[in-house]
């Protein structure tokens, strides 16, 4: 049972995982994202309910992953990041691009930016890549950059929250423990122990 | 310290900082892993009280804050250097410092069977074990939480993550994912947005629809927080460990709450508290470098640049880089495996070159020599380069995996002999001995670095059984090298004669052969003019060099830096079967004394051991009976 497969669910209105933005017209330079994930197709009908339920003709930038935006796959090395990016980079600069597309172009290379930003940090693209495999193509603003790298630091606000569970947990715990526990260590640990000599 | 409030504890831990900053920058040494638990280290010492509690610091690079704070800051400039501090943890330099470390992954186990200890004594402390996510890859850390877990005394377990697994965590284009899937595991703990969505989302849904089925999703809840939560912090539950985390490890506050909870819990049973932190934390440099600044000479802390000597030669590490990548170009089958030291092995050299044919497994020097084996049962040519003190630990996989069966695997075994500032825990003194007495393996060393590169192409040509390459720290003499660094194999069990002398015979193995010439050039001066021999092979021995020296000469002296039991053993083993020793020759043994060397300088461990060529000239010396003149000599 996997839970996220409740998101043709959440399209009724409640929209944790998709930001929608207008996008006034559609490059037709965007590649069609059925094609995106070739190593991931157990995930490929979830996708294709989410996008039917939306039911949106634009194939909008912020669905792509940033595999797709630097038209990688997703086994490419640094290098090939890099060059795919400087290309990308060199065509969608808004000084560069055409102006009846500036605002566009200027979106796509935003992102393209934090694409390049989150896959050339093998750290932070082990965590985009697990995000991944598990359903999430998080959507990211165009606006701010570095927005991966600052939810990884909201997270540290969400670690404190569980450490204290665990600690309370901890707490709960031990008053139970050592009452039924055979452990070596319980039965070193009970108060009425004797010494191991005296045992035959 | 004790009696300091949050707000000092943080200002104590910037000057901390400053301070290993500034001593490392004077006198070299590890700087990321001692930045990276400055924190945790202040939250420890405020928290438990050495020597009573013990605290535990696995490898032990990462201690010199922990130096610091307990008395030895006035000390902290003789670090590394002779008769200075150790820059690893030594029982007999301080009383707060409760293990020796400096091979990893043994803190749980040692901390367990302290824990034990005070159990069985009816005592009341604590005891932490301060292991790395890097430390973590060897299989003793495993072997530790299962019998802790098993046993259930206890302890503390803190893991420090800061993604690095490697020496470096990084080839050298940029930096690399640390390797192994734990740390993708490790990963995934710290990073559970998904999980916290998927939680915000549903509760809001369920709200809506009503009470029963709010109830009903928070069980669905508990059952998505064990699926999606995966392997990570299952995995230690499992091994019976309580799991806390992930904690920032740069939060003094956080820090010190959790471990005063956890010390005042009764009974916890063994606890881990996954910490995550970053190492090189806190100055600039480090921060940024690909290396983390791992282990560095002396610097200037203002702009971060390091003082390298430049030489004329490179290290030997870096010539035998070179001589495999020679290798592995001429012949496809050649593969290299490390144990987590592309950097200190030279293999991310040969990683840059042949990317697909590198394999770095982690601290698990065990799996590498048993997976080399598997590699050469397909017929691959697998060369392990693993340290020779690190070799140590794999020592039953060389003998039953791979000598046994008689699989062409071929050992470089670098920093072999006295390593220096790194001391006995990093000295390769005993590999000659574990090696050579192996039925079917053979061992050589070189003596300089062209013949490096001839002695990597011969074992490169040995496909019918094990051999093994030592070579120590350093650069090399400037020999001129092989064309395009290719070498050319050797005639197995041939040595060479490198000076003709008569009366006296020096016969070196390996590196020691630089120190016999220099010998030979003292006595030279006055006027003996001795023969200098090359032995090469410790097995199999060149038997006709070793009869013509032993007949043509009066004396004959053996000179290793390796540890009684090696070269020169199987020298007098043959001398006394053929006959040799019964006639007027002397026969001397020159080996490292039957006691570990502190670090140091090499000079001064050199003079330690008494393996100078000083000492080798005043040996011949006292032999050929002209004590005196040795008086006149330092």
């Amino acid at each position: 049972m996997r839970c996220y497969k409740g998101s043709s669910i959440l399209a009724t209105g409640h929209h944790p995982f998709f930001y929608k933005r207008p996008v006034s017209s559609l490059p037709a330079s965007f590649p069609s994202t059925t094609l995106s994930y070739p190593t991931r197709n157990r995930f490929l009908s979830t996708r294709i309910q989410a996008r039917l339920i939306h039911d949106d003709p634009v194939k909008q930038s912020e669905d792509l992953s940033f595999y797709d935006l630097l038209g990688v796959t997703e086994s490419v090395s640094l290098p090939e990041i890099k060059q795919a990016y400087k290309q990308l980079a060199r065509k969608y600069h808004p000084d560069v691009s055409p102006p009846d597309r500036v605002e566009e172009y200027t979106d796509r290379f935003i992102r393209v930016q934090e694409a390049y930003e989150t896959l050339s940090d093998p750290s932070r693209r082990v965590l985009y890549d697990s995000d991944l495999s598990m359903g999430f193509s998080f959507s990211f603003s165009g606006r701010r950059r570095n927005r991966y790298h600052e939810e990884v630091v909201d997270e540290k606000s969400e670690w404190k929250k569980k450490w204290q569970t665990q600690l309370s947990g901890l707490k709960k715990r031990s008053n139970q423990r050592d009452n039924n526990s055979m452990s070596w260590a319980a039965r070193m640990r009970r108060p009425h122990h004797t010494s191991e000599d005296s045992s035959s | 310290m004790k009696n300091l409030s949050f707000k000092e504890l943080k200002a104590l831990s910037d000057e901390l900082r400053s301070d290993v900053v500034f001593n490392v920058s004077k006198t070299g040494g590890h700087l990321g892993s001692n930045l990276g638990v400055v924190e945790l280290t202040v939250a420890l010492h405020y928290i438990f009280n050495t020597p009573q509690d013990k605290i535990l610091w696995d490898v032990g690079h990462q201690s010199y804050p922990h130096k610091i704070l307990t008395g030895r800051r006035g000390k902290m400039k003789t670090l590394r250097q002779t008769n200075g501090l150790s820059g690893f943890t030594k029982r007999g330099e301080s009383e707060h410092d409760s293990f020796g470390t400096g091979h990893s992954s043994t803190t749980i186990s040692a901390g367990l069977g302290m824990a034990v200890g005070r159990d069985l004594k009816g005592r009341d402390n604590n005891v932490v074990a301060v292991i790395g996510d890097g430390a973590m890859t060897a299989g003793q850390a495993y072997e530790a939480m299962n019998n802790a877990g098993y046993l259930d005394s206890d302890m503390i377990v803190i893991l420090n993550d800061n993604k690095q697994v490697s020496l470096p965590t990084a080839n050298l284009d940029g930096p690399t994912p640390p390797v192994g899937a734990l740390s993708r595991a490790l990963s995934k703990l710290q990073s559970k947005r998904p999980l916290r969505e998927l939680r915000e989302a549903a509760k809001g849904m369920t709200k809506k629809i009503g009470g029963s089925m709010h109830r009903l999703a928070s069980k669905v809840d508990e059952y998505a927080r064990g699926m999606i939560s995966g392997a990570g912090s299952t995995l230690f539950e499992e091994l019976g460990f309580y799991y806390i985390g992930p904690v920032d490890g740069h939060n003094i506050d956080d820090l010190v709450s959790i471990l005063k909870e956890v010390k005042s819990t009764r009974t916890s049973g063994p606890v881990l508290i996954h910490v995550v932190t970053e190492k090189g934390h806190g100055y600039h440099y480090a921060e940024r470098a690909h290396d983390k600044y791992h282990g560095v000479v002396k610097f200037d802390p203002e702009t971060g640049k390091q003082f390298k000597n430049i030489s004329e030669t490179k290290s030997y590490t870096t010539y035998f880089a070179e001589a495999l990548i020679a290798e592995a170009e001429a012949h496809k089958d050649v593969v290299a495996i490390h144990a987590a030291m592309g950097g200190g092995t030279g293999l991310n050299l040969f990683q840059r070159r042949f990317p697909t044919r590198c394999f770095d497994v982690g601290i698990a020097e065990q799996h590498a020599v048993t997976f080399a084996a598997g590699l050469a049962c397909e017929g691959l040519k697998p060369f392990c380069a693993i340290y020779s003190s690190f070799m140590q630990r794999a020592y039953d996989q060389v003998v039953h995996d791979v000598d046994l069966q008689k699989l062409p695997v071929r050992f470089a075994m670098d920093r072999a002999g006295l390593v220096g500032a790194d001391g006995p825990t990093h000295c390769g003194a005993f590999d000659v001995t574990f090696m050579a007495c192996l039925p079917n393996m053979i061992v050589m060393a070189p003596s300089d670095e062209a013949e490096l590169f001839n002695m990597v192409a011969t074992a490169a040509a040995i496909d019918d059984r094990p051999s093994c390459f030592r070579y120590p720290r350093g650069n090399g003499v400037g020999v001129s090298l092989p064309p395009g660094n290719k070498g050319v194999p050797l005639e197995v069990g041939k040595g060479r004669i490198l000076r003709e002398g008569e009366r006296v015979a020096l016969l070196g193995y390996g590196s020691a052969v630089q120190n016999c010439l220099e010998a030979s050039s003292i006595l030279d001066k006055r006027g003996l003019k001795m023969t200098v021999a090359d032995a090469r092979f410790c097995k199999p021995l060149d038997i006709a060099l070793i009869r013509n020296l032993a007949k043509s000469h009066e004396v004959l002296i053996t000179v290793e830096e390796g540890s009684i039991g090696g070269f020169g053993s199987h020298v007098v083993q043959f001398l006394a079967l053929d006959g040799l020793l019964d006639g007027k020759l002397k026969w001397r043994p020159m080996v490292l004394p039957d006691r570990y060397i502190e670090h140091g300088s090499p000079l001064d461990q050199l003079a330690e051991a008494g393996l100078t060529a000083s000492h080798i000239a005043a040996t011949v010396l006292n032999l050929i009976g002209t004590p005196r003149e040795t008086l006149y000599w330092k």
